[in-house]
């Protein structure tokens, strides 16, 4: 990883890194990504990819709207950091 | 210690039940143990003894009216602070869910109140369950009882120090890659992890969401066995829970043949790395005892084991750049009050609530998911893990169970690195979706526990539990020493 790669990364996953922390984070992922090199051994012609062990295909339920009491949803909302009425609050997103 | 706290679970609830013992009696003994081993352990992020005696009060007073009683009617346990708890704080050992109050009851929650249990409190834990020393927690470093210098393992080594310690009989944890059953090797106590999909994770914080799974602490296995009785079963609201019937997994599990006609695997690469010489040793010792009681000990080769740390890497790592995205600073947890626009807001929010180990397994996620790395990095990875679990299935063919020592090494002091192959053999488990259960074995020269550990085959859960009670009848630890802390 380069330095202008690790700041892409950064920002891709929103995560402020600061001048100065560039150096270990950089050391770090160097290394992990040099220790995974060993995966590039085995020969995996052929072989799928593993996503889940599980063998389950589309576990259905009754489509049935439950009832959520307005207590909740209160309490769901007043977590978040900024609210107003049934809305987040957020930054303005569109210039 | 008082001796209502070295019972096992099922006499516990069984004389509470008879009115022979309060659960009030119970909690206050717990809250005792726990003033006196705290200091030194902290295992607890959170404790809520007002609330538990007022439970146990109502227990009691619900049995003098001739109520029903539960399975767990009346006994403490502990919980680990990734799992929800409705109208309770749950902060995952971050400083991101530091405010944070459940709106909703995990499952296993649910049905640890259905059967009677009480919360006694928030055991400590890496931050978001990365780490394998309890390190990270962004408040607090939880010691290992058996010598408080050392670290408890992790992620889970708050429930693990707790149950070792004797403040509670049991405690509820997760595991991803290993972090129950490496910390119960380290304190000298059961810890199970199950087939991927046996219990429901809804209402826990995930990680990692192929390998996660949550589990049980206990001081013996029947105890283990009986928590996962209550645990386990279906549930629409977690889409990778089995629908399997509800089993009671303390049935039979004390047969005395049950390693008779068992067939146990040791892996041939077991030899391939530097392990502790008194782990090997006692490991050895234990192999010796379980062909004396009648099974076969076969060596069997998974050369794919030499991957693992790797492997584990790259996806655990992907799958939490994907997960952690939840964390946003917008519906709930911490929001940077230094954010210029709607990015830079996420940015610093995380950035500044969110710890290095944390960040670092982030980064690596997502570099190894972007477009120039995706196909040799992680696609390759996801069918190298195609390559273990088809040498594992392999392996089974020729024993029923596979047999390690838990951990390759000892537990070390805080600040000190254990090496990475150290849980190759607990996170074969979550990379294969299998069950898996640490055992303690014996204690070293220097007076720390050491585990072994037993792998079965997707859902042999059951037997798994007995094969693990055999052991433990015949491992010679005991169970009814408890750290002086």
């Amino acid at each position: 990883m380069l330095k202008e790669e690790l700041e892409t990364t950064a920002f891709l996953a929103r995560i402020d890194i600061k001048e100065d922390e560039k150096e270990k984070y950089l050391a770090d992922i160097n290394r992990m990504f040099n220790y995974v090199e060993v995966l590039q051994e085995p020969n995996v012609t052929g072989l799928n990819p593993t996503t889940h062990v599980t063998a389950l295909r589309n576990v259905w339920r009754e489509d049935i709207v439950k009832p959520c009491s307005r207590e909740v949803i209160d309490q769901m909302l007043n977590s978040a950091p900024l609210r107003e009425g049934s809305f987040y609050k957020i930054k303005k997103v569109i210039g | 210690m008082n001796e209502i706290l070295k019972m096992k679970v099922k006499e516990l609830k069984t004389k509470i039940c008879s009115d022979e013992i309060k659960s009030e009696d119970v909690i206050k003994a717990c809250f005792e143990r726990i003033r006196k081993a705290e200091p030194k352990v902290k295992a607890f992020l959170k404790l809520n003894e007002d609330h538990s005696l007022k439970q146990a009060e109502e227990v009691d007073n619900k049995l003098k009216s001739g109520a029903k009683c539960g399975l767990l009617e009346g006994v403490p346990i502990g919980i680990k602070d990734n799992i929800m708890v409705k109208d309770e704080s749950m902060t995952s050992a971050s400083k991101y869910l530091e405010n944070y109050v459940s709106p909703y009851n995990a499952t296993v929650i649910e049905k640890l109140k259905d059967a009677g249990a009480i919360f006694v409190g928030r055991t400590n834990m890496d931050e978001f369950a990365m780490g394998g020393s309890t390190e990270t927690s962004a408040y607090q470093k939880t010691a290992n009882p058996w010598d408080i210098e050392r670290i408890p393992g992790g992620s889970s080594g708050g429930s693990a120090a707790a149950v070792a310690s004797g403040m509670v009989p049991f405690a509820l944890g997760s595991d991803t890659g290993g972090s129950i059953r490496q910390p119960s090797g380290f304190c000298g106590i059961v810890g199970y992890k199950p087939s991927y999909g046996l219990i429901s994770r809804y209402g826990a914080c995930a990680l990692a969401s192929s390998f996660d799974q949550i589990g049980t602490f206990a001081k013996n296995v029947t105890d283990a066995a009986l928590l996962t009785s209550v645990i386990a079963g279906k549930d629409y609201r977690d889409p990778v829970c089995e629908p399997n019937e509800w089993i009671d997994y303390t049935n039979d599990i004390d047969n005395p043949d049950t390693l008779k006609t068992l067939k146990i695997g040791v892996p041939k690469q077991l030899f391939d790395y530097k392990t502790d010489s008194e782990i090997s040793k006692y490991f050895n010792d234990a192999v010796n005892k379980i062909k004396l009681e009648g099974a076969e000990v076969v060596e069997i080769d998974v050369p794919a084991y030499k991957y693992v740390p790797a492997l584990y890497k790259v996806i655990m790592c992907a799958e939490v750049s994907a997960n952690i995205a939840t964390f946003d600073g917008i519906r709930y947890g911490y929001r940077s009050p230094n954010g210029i626009s709607l990015n830079d807001e996420y940015a610093k929010s995380r950035a500044e609530s969110l710890g290095y180990e944390v960040k670092k397994r982030i980064l690596f996620g997502t570099y190894v998911l972007g477009a120039k790395n995706y196909h040799r990095c992680y696609h390759q990875a996801q069918k190298v893990r195609t390559l273990l679990i088809n040498q594992i299935i392999d392996a089974y063919k020729k024993c029923d169970f596979i047999f390690s020592p838990t951990t390759l090494q000892m537990p070390v002091k805080f600040g000190e690195m254990l090496p990475e192959e150290c849980d190759i053999f607990l996170i074969a488990a979550n990379l294969a979706g299998l069950p898996g259960i640490t055992v303690p074995c014996s204690f070293t020269s220097t007076g720390m526990p050491m585990g072994v550990h037993f792998m079965g085959s997707r859902f042999s859960d059951a037997k798994l539990f007995k094969v693990a009670r055999s052991f433990e009848k015949i491992s010679g630890f005991d169970t009814s020493k408890y750290p002086i802390v």
